[in-house]
């Protein structure tokens, strides 16, 4: 660290780029938060890549062509600590509920061949499937506030927190009526990992799930069970769950048995 | 023997693409745009899924524009279920897009088009010298996005969206305090007007462009149901097809577009061009003192359009919030129809140009065909037409130096390419 500063690195692989976006959406801290790290690579808002190793590398996008597999292992070798941002790293994103699907039928559905142009590996994949992941910071995109404490933390050296309860959690606190109970809605905040201050319901639309569920907690049964009860469709319920997080262990077993 | 110059991978724009030219004893070969965004078949997700979970679903395909791919989703829904929506939600869908035109028109010009013509990596490293440039675009910039947040629930991926309506009606303050913002927001984007036409911009040899962009109607817009022509054309956007004939190409992940066999340009000169007569109030004003420098032949003149758009987006916003706050907001739940068996095709301008979403639902209101085609997948062969006519212009001077200026057209394209970019690559075989 010759200058003193903690160097960090943003990357992209597959996905919308919202995580990266969303940290410039931070404009009246844009300065300060540049001004207090080693930017080492930010091609999104740079042209200036500067050679090295990392300390941290903060990584988006999901792990869906021969490039981001590369790109990824070439990232773990040359970081410190390795933060995963956003659901497509996280869980693989919404493409990621292709899973299953053959990759040529895909190819043939969208682009009109069965050929493939584009190095596909056939799924979409999670970081944490490919490489070892430090932290994980949730969101479809993530939420700003979350990243700014995360980034204080780990210049400070703190071992971060990361939110364990649902959405409800912060639906009670900001006095939010209950969406399923109230309107019978197909609200996902019981399973779905809080800290977004329950932004959806909040604006009167239900959970659906983007920052995706508590891992190794969300009672993904329950969940369904209640609104079969409500008198949802199996089949609607499923599709729902496995948009964002059809790699996670209990839902992709609720999709092989629909 | 062959010799292959890499250039560092274009940066400041959306997603990841390289720009290839081969060159040859002096003579361009070839030009491939190729886009090496991962696939993530969208049009594929979207297929089994009940038709108000699609505004959700397309927001992600990109990050700088998810309220045209909501727009334009939710109106092709209603034009399939029969919904007419009521005045007061196509107040806040004109809303929505003028938000995402000011900020991501913001991010454009100041974030990555500026540092290029002033010399710079990035902006940041311009704080020194331009810190009125930077802090005045970033203010735009965050104007946009506070209005996102009203309107669709978040910058990014808004919530509120729904076929028939939106989930919220805001607040009266809350639609309120956006107009201080605005209107502070409004010297930013004057400053980029008065930027942008001071530049002296790089000559791209002369050839005829043809323009497409949606038929805003009686004032200047991003929303309607015909799309015109610079060739005197005007389609109803159900003959998208018509206008875009997408092929797939092997070099690139987005797929190609012409207008019968030509390539053709959309985006903000295209606006511009076919719409300016019916621009009003300050953006007419600036417009009238620099319509010289917009150049039909000169895609890169297409940041000073923006600048315009953003002026009159600016003040467009701050007009309805006006005219809603004075006829008082409505508590409107989204429309619910009866599921049916239909088909309808939505378009908009997004800020990159006319963004198409075609859907088939059956009778249950289950999506079963979603074809969308983006701004940037027609713009390629344009791009790919300008790059060989100026690469070729560059080396009969005798030239070596091509990057920096076939960098700077295609970045003037503003290419949004986790639609479907880091580029220029030349390749010099001799």
């Amino acid at each position: 660290m010759a200058s003193g500063k903690v160097k960090v690195g943003f990357y992209s692989l597959t996905g919308c780029a919202g995580d990266l976006l969303n940290i410039l959406g931070m404009e009246d801290k844009l300065v300060e938060i540049f001004g207090n790290i080693d930017l080492m690579e930010f091609v999104m808002a740079s042209s200036r890549v500067k050679p090295g190793k990392v300390d941290i590398a903060f990584v988006e996008g999901s792990v869906t062509t021969k490039k981001d597999l590369e790109t990824i292992k070439r990232i773990r070798e040359n970081c410190s600590k390795l933060v995963a941002i956003g659901d497509c790293a996280i869980w693989g994103g919404l493409q990621a509920s292709l899973t299953g699907l053959d990759p040529k039928e895909l190819m043939k559905a969208v682009y009109n061949t069965e050929e493939n142009y584009y190095e596909f590996l056939g799924e979409h994949k999670a970081l944490s499937e490919i490489v070892q992941v430090d932290y994980e910071l949730p969101g479809c995109p993530i939420e700003q506030d979350e990243f700014l404490q995360l980034l204080i933390d780990l210049l400070r050296d703190v071992i971060p927190e990361f939110k364990d309860y649902p959405v409800c959690v912060e639906c009670k606190i900001r006095e939010i009526p209950c969406l399923i109970v109230e309107k019978g809605e197909a609200c996902l905040g019981p399973i779905t990992v809080g800290g977004c201050k329950a932004r959806c319901p909040y604006y009167e639309a239900p959970c659906i799930s983007c920052r995706g569920p508590i891992k190794d907690e969300a009672n993904v049964a329950g969940e369904l069970l209640m609104l079969l009860e409500k008198g949802w469709k199996e089949q609607d319920v499923v599709d729902k769950l496995r948009l964002f997080a059809a790699r996670y262990k209990d839902i992709s077993k609720l999709i092989r048995r629909v | 023997m062959a010799k292959e110059i890499v250039v560092e991978h274009l940066a400041r724009v959306e997603g990841h693409g390289t720009i290839r030219v081969l060159v040859e004893d002096r003579k361009v070969k070839d030009v491939k745009f190729e886009i090496y965004e991962g696939p993530r078949f969208i049009e594929k997700i979207l297929v089994g899924r009940r038709c108000y979970e699609a505004p959700d679903i397309v927001a992600r395909i990109c990050s700088i524009c998810p309220e045209p791919h909501q727009v334009a989703a939710v109106t092709a829904i209603e034009k399939a279920l029969g919904v007419t929506i009521s005045w007061q939600t196509k107040m806040l869908r004109e809303l929505q897009l003028l938000a995402d035109v000011i900020s991501s028109h913001a991010l454009h010009l100041y974030l990555l088009s500026l540092p290029d013509y002033l010399g710079y990596p990035d902006a940041l490293s311009m704080i020194d010298k331009y810190g009125r440039e930077v802090k005045l675009g970033l203010q735009l910039k965050r104007a946009g996005n506070l209005l996102k947040e009203v309107i669709s629930g978040r910058p990014i991926h808004g919530c509120t969206v729904k076929p028939g309506g939106y989930t919220r009606i805001p607040p009266a303050e809350e639609l309120e305090n956006l107009i201080k913002p605005l209107e502070e927001s409004m010297e930013g984007a004057k400053l980029a007007v008065k930027l942008f036409s001071s530049i002296d911009y790089p000559e791209t040899p002369r050839h005829d462009n043809i323009f497409m962009a949606i038929d805003p109607g009686e004032h200047y817009g991003f929303m309607g149901d015909y799309v015109l022509t610079s060739t005197g054309e005007r389609y109803p956007v159900d003959r998208y097809k018509e206008l875009t004939n997408e092929v797939t190409v092997p070099h690139s992940s987005a797929k190609h577009s012409t207008y019968k066999g030509y390539p053709f340009m959309v985006g903000a000169l295209p606006r511009m061009m076919l719409n300016k007569s019916k621009l009003k109030g300050q953006a007419l004003d600036m417009l009238k003192d620099v319509e010289s420098k917009l150049d039909a032949a000169n895609p890169l003149t297409n940041n000073l359009a923006q600048a315009l758009e953003t002026v009159y987006a600016v003040e467009r916003s701050i007009e309805i919030i006006n005219e809603l706050l004075s006829k008082g907001l409505k508590p409107e739940e989204p429309i619910v129809a009866k599921s049916r068996r239909g088909s309808g095709a939505g378009g908009v301008e997004a800020p990159r140009g006319t963004l198409y979403h075609y859907y088939e639902l059956d009778d249950e209101g289950r999506i079963v065909k979603a074809d969308i085609v983006t701004p940037t997948a027609q713009n390629v062969v344009n791009m790919e037409k300008y790059i060989r006519l100026s690469a070729e212009r560059l080396l009969a001077k005798g030239e070596e130096k091509l990057e920096p200026l076939l960098e700077m057209i295609v970045r003037a394209y503003d290419p949004c390419i986790s639609c479907s970019v880091h580029m220029v690559n030349v390749v010099r075989l001799r």
